[in-house]
């Protein structure tokens, strides 16, 4: 196998891996929130977007180095995603069809979000670019890979990791499932519903911003990227399952391989009518999704 | 007999007076022009920085004296019907001289339709998309050279470099980036350039390393990658980071944010432009231009901000040179249509042909070094065409 | 029909209203314009209405489906047609391709629906800009002429409006028609239990599909008469944010009612235009508007105010809308 194809082949591998992990953690944020108060959050890909400008912000217009900015961005979406809960997320908790509710919400706080990035990071540049966390470039056999993209994939792969323990694992895993498939009978097994719906919500942010700052370590990006992340990690959640975080996974992964692969061997826009393809394929086949639980 | 003599005189008087004051009056009215450009959505950059460009030749805009040019700012949000309703607001509400403003090729091409279809000037700064100046087009004109232009001129600096060069296109797939890319394949053929491999990207991508690999494997001279946002700067690192050599690498147009973002392993690469820090000949206003834009925005200027500053330098001239043409839409399009200057900042001349185009240029521009903030590059090459020395409107509809 | 004292008194009210806007403002080009933007949208909220409000299903390829409607219609014009008929073939032809779009969704439901529409609006967007050769790709298509009246003569201002004003009537009351018929009442079944619908010997399928249908030519006639309104179209006149503001005005008006959308198409449509001098905060403050009316009125402007208003009897309150 000549060099150049080996090359090719490394770079798919490393393609598929670093969108799949990408897309399926914040697919996995949003399947979080989902799954646990019926909110579907039209505002995640602004969060996305949030969290990679206050990352620029941080490293680029403070100096401070690129791997405290990411853990102080998704620090920083605590307490902000605290603010939101008690402010206006909570008052919807126990209105019927809510989800509807929530979705008109979240396109009004997208609306806002996008509203401030234009006069403000939209009017300092067209793209931002973090400094890499670990400068320079590695050789994988024939395939130099650059360090960053490295970092980022280990780092988003390790949280995906921990994100799965902890809900399979962990109590509030169980909490969280048996809130979600039925919050009366979770009550009255003693689960505070109110208190899983809180942290469900910062922690599915927490994990989309997360997904943010690594896009960013790995990729330069503009405000437009906020509405293509949205519908992917819409998509993603409905075919994997609303509610499950291994289908969220699992599509998620499949879907930064499918791009990747078809990419060998036709056009990139042929790649992204595949994937998008692949989806409705599924929705047929398994309507409910393919780990609906 | 006096006292009728007397009436008659005092009411020719008092009607001199009230003339003269009426013109007076009317030549205190500050000149209006609609300057309508992309302040939100995905354009709010390349507008935001049209603005700061204008805003700076507003400084010294309307000495005392002469006829006050007033330039309303409003937002088109990057969406074509906002700008037709803009531009219908300005025109139908505040009555202004002309339009001026977009960047964008969308929101250019719709205030263009409404222009042509309700006869109103149209002075366009940065907007390349050639239909704009279609053959009969009587109230636009462009004064950025037109996309098809900058990829025909890029073909032929590749033939003056390599003859019979193979080079690998990649673009992504907006308006901007085919028109350039089909001037480039149209020279291409008559240059004896191969491109191969062509590789188009989708609205929204935000990875090309596959593609770098397969550019890699297909060994070409040179890669020409058309591109912007952060996916510009993403396959431009992407493809360095596979193993392309800099000196391959050819940008059709660069601008600051773009260059900063190309980084110092970029050095060695080719990029064009209308206007940069960095070009041979700079005049006195232009050295001053560069310095004060670069105190103000914490950056320097590149070619978008220099045609919006030399935007309101063409209105004040034509305006100057005819004082008629500053209330009269008609005879301010004929002024225009037979305007002949030079650009304030950089001495290249401006013409405009029959269908508005402006005689077409373009600097070649070899990246030398990227700093922090600021970055060198050298002026290899310098180009003029005319619009038409390829079949533009017909390559690009 | 409603047993009420003149139940055709709303209707003609709005008609009134609808058709004396464009005169009072024939004066203003601007506002006028912004006017004729407002009565295409309450075209489409109502269309979107009968879908979402009725059937319970978001159709998010409204717009996409718009959008192929306006692309043909320009494109048969282009080739020689008169606007008329092409206008009606484009619209039926979008609504086909949209029904038949639409079939793998309707398997789905709730806000599986949705998002499967959303990849399938996405995909549409994609084709837009991809098939360069059709629809002239991400540059659009620019001097779009106004259509022609039988006499020859161009639709102008004024008269463009009325026709927007008379087009936006004709739906409002078209949705009434249906949703009183018993074909709107099988709707309402199947948004409240699919599944007792279906027990009840309803074909769900089958009546999911006629309400796509006409949905879809309601999209489709607003799209045809978009293109030469505004005069310029592009892939991104009609990618899937515009299908989010039309959905936006159904819920925010009220969805399920028949004048909820209508309300809310009038309130949303003319932010973009009427704040356009304010552009640093209009994002803002429209955020703010939705924010502020979901949060205080979860059921949409006029869903929350008929919570509002007593029932004057019992009769009425069985015919009134279930609780959101």
């Amino acid at each position: 196998m000549s060099d150049a194809t080996l090359i090719l082949l490394l770079s798919t591998v490393t393609t598929g891996v670093m969108l799949g992990v990408i897309f399926s953690l914040v697919a996995v944020g949003v399947t979080i929130i989902y799954g646990s108060i019926w909110m579907p959050n039209a505002a995640n890909g602004q969060f996305f977007l949030l969290a990679a400008l206050f990352a620029w912000s941080a490293s680029v217009s403070w100096g401070v180095h690129p791997a405290l900015a990411a853990l102080l961005v998704i620090g920083a979406s605590v307490p902000l995603s605290y603010a939101l809960e008690i402010a206006l997320i909570r008052r919807f908790y126990d209105v019927p069809n809510r989800n509807i509710s929530y979705f008109v919400l979240s396109l009004g706080i997208t609306q806002i979000l996008s509203g401030i990035f234009s006069i403000t990071y939209g009017v300092w540049s067209d793209q931002f670019r973090i400094p890499p966390i670990v400068p320079g470039v590695t050789l994988l056999g024939p395939l130099p890979i650059a360090n960053n993209r490295l970092v980022a994939m280990a780092a988003a792969a390790l949280l995906l990791a921990l994100l799965f323990a902890l809900l399979r694992f962990h109590r509030y895993g169980r909490a969280l499932r048996a809130v979600f498939q039925n919050r009366e009978s979770a009550a009255l097994r003693g689960v505070d519903v109110r208190a899983v719906y809180r942290m469900s919500f910062i922690l599915g942010n927490a994990v989309v911003f997360a997904g943010g700052v690594l896009f960013a370590c790995a990729y330069s990006f503009d405000l437009t990227m906020g509405w293509t992340m949205a519908v992917t990690a819409f998509a993603i959640m409905i075919i994997g399952g609303p509610g499950s975080v291994l289908g969220a996974l699992v599509v998620g992964m499949v879907f930064g391989f499918t791009q990747a692969l078809v990419s060998i061997f036709a056009s990139p826009t042929i790649a992204a009518f595949s994937y998008l393809g692949a989806m409705l394929v599924i929705l047929l086949i398994r309507p409910s999704g393919l780990f609906a639980r | 007999m006096s006292s009728r003599i007397f009436r008659a005189g005092s009411s020719l008087a008092t009607c001199l007076a009230v003339c003269i004051g009426a013109t007076a009056a009317r030549a205190q009215d500050p000149v209006k022009i609609g300057f309508i450009t992309e302040l939100t959505g995905p354009w709010s950059f390349t507008g935001a920085s049209c603005v700061a460009g204008l805003k700076l030749a507003q400084v010294q805009l309307n000495p005392p004296g002469k006829r006050q040019i007033d330039f309303q700012i409003v937002d088109n949000q990057t969406q074509p019907a906002q700008a037709i309703a803009a531009a219908r607001s300005q025109d139908v509400q505040s009555k202004v001289l002309a339009l001026s403003g977009p960047t964008s090729s969308d929101t250019a091409l719709a205030i263009n339709g409404y222009a042509e279809q309700n006869k109103v000037p149209f002075l366009v700064p940065v907007a390349a998309f050639p239909q704009l100046t279609k053959p009969g087009t009587r109230y636009t004109f462009r004064i950025e050279p037109d996309a098809a232009g900058w990829g025909y001129a890029w073909a032929k600096f590749i033939e003056k470099q390599k003859p019979g060069a193979k080079v690998a296109l990649l673009y992504s797939d907006f308006a901007l980036m085919r028109a350039i890319a089909a001037g480039l394949k149209w020279q291409a053929t008559k240059s004896n350039i191969k491109i191969e491999p062509e590789i188009i990207f989708p609205q929204g991508s935000s990875d090309a390393s596959i593609q770098a690999a397969q550019v890699l494997a297909a060994n070409v001279d040179y890669v020409i990658w058309i591109g912007a946002g952060g996916f510009e700067t993403t396959v431009t690192n992407q493809l360095l980071d596979i193993g392309i050599k800099p000196e391959q690498i050819i940008h059709p147009y660069g601008f600051t944010t773009l260059i900063r973002s190309w980084g110092k392993r970029s050095a060695g690469s080719h990029y064009g432009t209308f206007f940069d820090a960095n070009i041979d000949v700079l005049t006195d206003e232009g050295k001053r231009f560069v310095e004060d834009f670069t105190k103000q925005n914490d950056r320097m200027p590149s070619y978008i901000e220099n045609y919006c500053y030399i935007t309101a330098t063409i209105f004040r001239e034509v305006i100057d040179r005819n004082p008629q043409a500053a209330d009269d839409r008609e005879k301010f399009r004929d002024a225009l249509s037979t305007f002949k200057s030079k650009e304030a900042t950089s001495g290249v001349p401006i013409e405009f042909d029959g269908n508005g185009a402006r005689k077409e240029y373009m600097y070649f521009m070899e990246l030398q070094d990227v700093g922090a903030k600021d970055y060198k590059a050298k002026q290899k090459f310098y180009a003029e065409w005319d619009p038409e020395v390829l079949p533009v409107y017909d390559l690009v509809k | 029909m409603n047993a009420g004292i003149r139940w055709w008194l709303p209707y003609a009210c709005f008609a009134i209203a609808a058709l004396a806007v464009p005169l009072l403002l024939s004066g203003n080009r601007y506002f006028a314009f912004v006017a004729g933007m407002t009565l295409i949208s309450v075209l489409w909220a109502t269309g979107m209405n009968l879908l979402y409000g009725y059937t319970g299903l978001m159709p998010m390829v409204f717009a996409g489906i718009a959008g192929i409607s306006a692309y043909l219609t320009v494109g048969l014009v282009a080739a020689g047609w008169s606007f008329w008929p092409a206008m009606l073939v484009g619209s039926v032809v979008a609504a086909l391709v949209g029904t038949v779009l639409g079939l793998p969704s309707l398997r789905l439901r709730g806000f599986y629906f949705t998002l499967c529409s959303l990849v399938i609006q996405t995909v549409i967007t994609l084709a837009f800009v991809y098939f360069v050769n059709l629809t002239n790709g991400d540059t659009g298509i620019s001097q779009i002429a106004p259509p022609k009246l039988p006499g020859g003569e161009a639709l102008g201002g004024l008269a463009y409006d009325v026709v927007l004003a008379v087009l936006a009537v004709i739906g409002v009351v078209v949705l009434a028609v249906l949703v009183d018929s018993s074909f709107g009442r099988r709707l309402i079944a199947i948004r409240e239990d699919e599944g007792l619908a279906e027990a009840l010997g309803i074909d769900v399928t089958r009546q999911k599909l006629a309400a796509f249908f006409i949905s879809s030519l309601f999209a489709g006639v607003g799209g045809a008469f978009y293109a030469p309104y505004v005069g310029f179209i592009s892939p991104r006149s009609f990618d899937v944010l515009v299908s989010l503001n039309i959905w936006l005005m159904v819920a925010f008006g009220g969805r399920g009612t028949i004048w909820g959308p209508v309300l809310g198409a009038t309130l949303l449509a003319p932010v973009p235009f009427l704040l356009q001098d304010y552009y640093t905060i209009k994002d803002v403050v429209y955020g703010l508007l939705i924010i502020g009316v979901i949060v205080l009125l979860p059921a949409g402007l006029v869903g929350g105010l008929k919570h509002l208003r007593p029932r004057p009897a019992p009769a009425a309150a069985a015919k009134a809308e279930p609780a959101q």
